[in-house]
């Protein structure tokens, strides 16, 4: 493809900053609503118990305060509804609860709604929630995964025996099973993929209002896309045709996933704002978030690898539990299932089975976050293929080497039925090795001893898959002034979609970034979208802006022509115009717009790209950290990124994308801790109790690609949002646990080890 | 209710306001001010983070109150007759925001660390400085050195 100065693989500054480092974004609880009233929610301070109301009207008599609402309010409204159960392995299904948008009569976890206050301000409210008078029954409960599916563990639902919500398998179990019984070494790992707490800065927030009217509501909420939401508002919670509700997002402070789903309070401001005839709008605060938004992760893995002497991976057995919270979220079962489908990794594995478990517990529900099963599965993998290289006594290089698929083999069909395009994981590998100095690594760690710290050094190596189901369709325009917009269904989170979609028509029309404008988040605007997710906004929108860029380019040349009174054959597209190729005659868009033939239809493309299958980003992260052996502190000392993301769209945002996962990766693998007591409350509920990692926790990172293009993407690309945080989790657990065997024997710490972790461990093995 | 009067931005502004009223909520609910955000409830992230008498000070632990007849700077007002102040550049330049909700508090405390600190700042100073500034989204390393750009550049 032709360079362009603003096009695909520039650096180009981002449109989207001007407004934000001024002050001037438009995030949910910046936007301006006459007249608007505030929510706020009365939640569970316990985990499970029954209740009934005793005082309500003392809060409704409360200056200020205009309704308080139960569920004696909202009958008519449907609950919210898991959209992704999983069958069990023999074809049967667990009964699948909604949650409820305010709880009758029993809740199920700490922070679980029971009543609605809406009030004049945010004081007001806040004194109502607190006047409510509530008699609870606390009740029997359980918090810890493996405790939940004991038979006399309390159950969450009545009708869902040991809590096991799904019994599923992917794989063949009896073939895999053989294999492991004829094998000649098999290693195996037990590892916690701890629960996370997504933390985008900006927590959720929306704003109902209703126009009597037009008898049609309009959402304004920070998500991830908003017909996904339109969707399942009209269809399954308000049951009204879709055309009623207009859902909007403007500026997001951040989603990793999490503001993807429904959540209770959008449908109740929009019923509040009906019955109140006036704009209401809930602002979650930071303890809010930690109790009310859905968490990630939260797995237990067995993982065995059979091998033959000399360390080929015969077969890959995983056994996971996964844990989804007192009620099944928007996708929470489904995601534990994705990340096994991904649990082969880049190896060449012959037979693989997975068996994997949901299981309910008192807690807030666990859904897809940034990487959502991937990291998890990765992060197994990783672990146990540097376990084998140990049990093998060869090196974590050799072994992945010696097992990895080859270029030779692609397209490659794994034991989950994905079709793996092209991928050269060896040569990142080695590139990310010769980066991070492998070779000097003695050397640094001999020094580093002298000064009584222990050095580490490890790596990962992933494969991920991105952009995969649903596809996009939208619209580029050239606009009467001359510039162009971009209608799109997917929604920017702080990723710079703006930009980025602004460069793929730059490079197709050759005209400045500054001169196309991107519209995203308004179902009134944009017909139809699937949001943000599984990192498939560059990969899925950008196609379709590709389509729309080369279509719109053949109608302007078509209008260009009779004035050129040329062919549209000897036309070419430049410098903000079209021209005769070869000849300085020359039309602007801006003179086409102006054209009597320039009708809207004849200035307007629409297109759409569904991707027939996945990509693949892939690569290696390299980490090399020291182990204070008296305070368990670790410092990360060099972190090395070797990445296949196809082709590079804009390398400031590509790398940006890397920088902010990895650092999530090392909020999970060294601090970010999710705690519930014993009695299900959630001891980490806040920024000064869970440990998202600050500037000082981490260091700065060495980032280049190795691309090898996607055959099956129309632009090359591969997803890039969620890799960085699938990389690093088993790249600096493999760097600390080498450490900790080299000077200790340790082979093995869970997830996140924390200072106190690694210091026990190392005061057990000094024992 | 109470009533206050301050300068903010340059401009002398006055309220009635509840005594519990933060200063954050002045400023976003009263003067419409919605640039300083509102991250978290315990002082932690610094996305509500303004200069009040030239010094950093976190807009959602300090009541409107405490702040009768002060000097306060948001965000809004760090611009000079149109002109980005060199910090906020170098955020631009160097890709130092994706989501850009903490961005505001980040630039806010970044400006505060230059005036103590000087201009020239080093990347163990600059990440410990950060220590009330929470990004979910960047890794730090474009703000590390978008700060160290912006405070560079005020000095040249």
């Amino acid at each position: 493809m032709r360079p362009m100065k603003f096009g695909i693989g520039q650096a180009v500054k981002r449109v989207e900053d001007a407004r934000l480092i001024t002050g001037h974004g438009q995030y949910t609880g910046d936007v301006e609503a006459p007249g608007v009233a505030t929510a706020s929610f009365l939640r569970s301070p316990h985990a499970h118990a029954r209740f009934a109301f005793v005082d309500l009207e003392t809060a409704r008599a409360m200056p200020g305060v205009l309704a308080v609402l139960t569920a004696a309010d909202v009958v008519g409204l449907g609950g919210v509804p898991c959209l992704a159960p999983m069958a069990n392995a023999d074809g049967t299904t667990t009964p699948l609860p909604d949650c409820p948008l305010l709880c009758a009569d029993e809740v199920r976890h700490v922070g679980d709604a029971v009543a609605m206050v809406i009030a004049e301000d945010e004081l007001a409210a806040r004194d109502a929630v607190e006047a409510i008078g509530v008699d609870w029954e606390p009740l029997d409960l359980v918090v810890d995964v493996p405790a939940a599916m004991k038979g006399e563990a309390a159950q969450v639902w009545p009708d869902v025996p040991g809590n096991l919500a799904f019994d599923s398998g992917i794989g063949k179990k009896e073939a895999t099973d053989a294999v492991f019984a004829a094998a000649p070494r098999v290693v195996a790992l037990r590892l916690v993929n701890n629960r996370l707490i997504a933390n985008y800065m900006e927590p959720r927030g929306a704003i109902g209002e209703y126009d009597a009217g037009e008898d049609r509501y309009t959402l304004t909420v920070s998500s991830q896309g908003v017909h996904g939401l339109q969707d399942t508002l009209a269809t399954k919670i308000m049951k009204l045709p879709a055309e009623k509700i207009r859902v909007v997002t403007k500026d997001v402070g951040g989603g990793f996933g999490v503001k993807t789903f429904m959540y209770r309070e959008y449908p109740l401001v929009l019923a509040a704002a009906k019955m109140l005839g006036r704009p209401v709008r809930w602002l979650s605060d930071r303890s809010e978030h930690f109790l009310a938004d859905a968490h990630g992760r939260d797995n237990v893995t067995v993982a065995e690898m059979a091998l033959d002497e000399k360390g080929r991976f015969l077969g890959l057995r995983i056994d996971l539990i996964g844990g989804l919270g007192a009620y099944p979220s928007q996708y929470g079962p489904y995601i534990h299932y994705l990340g096994a489908t991904m649990a082969t990794g880049p190896y060449d594995i012959g037979a693989f089975h997975a068996r994997v478990r949901g299981v309910y517990t008192h807690t807030t529900p666990v859904d897809a976050y940034r990487g959502a099963g991937r990291p998890e599965a990765a992060y197994v993998l990783e672990r146990l293929v540097d376990a084998c290289a140990r049990e093998m006594k060869t090196t974590p290089d050799a072994i992945r080497a010696l097992n990895f698929i080859k270029p030779a083999q692609m397209p490659y069909r794994t034991p989950t039925k994905r079709t793996y395009d092209v991928g050269e994981f060896e040569g990142a590998m080695r590139q990310a090795l010769a980066r991070a100095d492998a070779a000097g690594f003695s050397a640094r760690a001999a020094q580093a001893k002298a000064q009584g710290k222990l050095r580490g050094f490890g790596f990962a190596s992933y494969i991920e898959c991105t952009a995969w189901g649903e596809g996009e369709e939208g619209s580029l325009t050239l606009n009467e002034d001359g510039s162009f917009t971009v209608l799109v269904g997917t929604q920017s989170n702080g990723q710079g979609h703006e930009t980025a979609y602004a460069q793929v028509v730059a490079q197709y029309l050759d005209v400045p970034v500054d001169s196309v404008r991107v519209v995203q988040g308004d179902t009134d605007r944009v017909a139809t979208g699937n949001g943000t997710g599984g990192s498939r906004s560059i990969p899925v929108g950008s196609a379709m802006v590709a389509r729309a860029s080369d279509k719109l380019s053949i109608q302007l040349k078509e209008l260009a022509s009779d004035r050129l009174e040329a062919a549209v054959a000897d036309l070419e597209i430049a410098d903000g115009g079209v021209r005769i190729a070869g000849t300085d005659r020359a039309i602007s868009f801006a003179d086409i717009a102006r054209l009597p033939k320039a009708t809207p239809e004849a200035r307007r493309a629409v297109e759409s790209y569904t991707p027939p299958e996945a990509t693949y980003p892939n690569g290696t992260h390299v980490c090399e950290l020291e182990v204070d052996p008296e305070t368990g502190q670790v410092t990360i000392e060099r972190y090395t990124i070797c990445d296949d993301f196809g082709v590079t769209l804009n390398p400031l945002l590509l790398a940006g994308q890397v920088h902010g996962g990895v650092v999530q990766g090392v909020g999970q693998a060294l601090s970010e801790r999710t705690v519930y007591s014993e009695d299900g409350q959630l001891l980490s509920a806040s920024l000064m109790d869970y440990g998202v990692p600050r500037a000082a926790d981490v260091g700065s990172f060495h980032f280049e690609t190795r691309n090898v293009p996607s055959t099956t993407n129309p632009l090359g690309l591969k997803g890039a949002g969620e890799a960085g945080s699938i990389g690093s989790c088993p790249a600096v657990m493999n760097a600390l646990v080498d450490a900790l065997h080299r000077n200790y024997g340790i082979a093995h710490i869970d997830m996140p080890a924390t200072p106190l972790a690694i210091f026990k461990a190392i005061r057990a093995a000094a024992r | 209710m109470i009533s206050i009067s301050m300068t903010v931005n340059g401009k002398p502004v006055k309220g009635s306001v509840d005594p519990r009223t933060l200063l954050v909520q002045f400023l976003r609910e009263n003067l419409r001010l919605t640039g300083t955000h509102v991250g978290c409830d315990t002082s932690q992230c610094g996305a509500c983070v303004v200069h009040v008498n030239g010094q950093a000070v976190k807009s959602c632990t300090t009541l409107a109150a405490t702040c009768d007849g002060a000097s306060v700077v948001t965000i809004e007002g760090l611009a000079k007759d149109g002109k980005l102040h060199p910090m906020q550049e170098a955020f631009r330049d160097n890709h130092g925001l994706q989501c850009g909700f903490c961005t505001p508090g980040m630039i806010m405390t970044a400006v505060d660390m230059v005036n103590r600190k000087g201009a020239d700042l080093d990347e163990k100073t600059i990440r410990e400085e950060l220590d009330g500034n929470i990004c979910r989204c960047t890794g730090y390393h474009n703000i590390v050195k978008a700060v160290a750009q912006g405070a560079a550049t005020k000095s040249a």
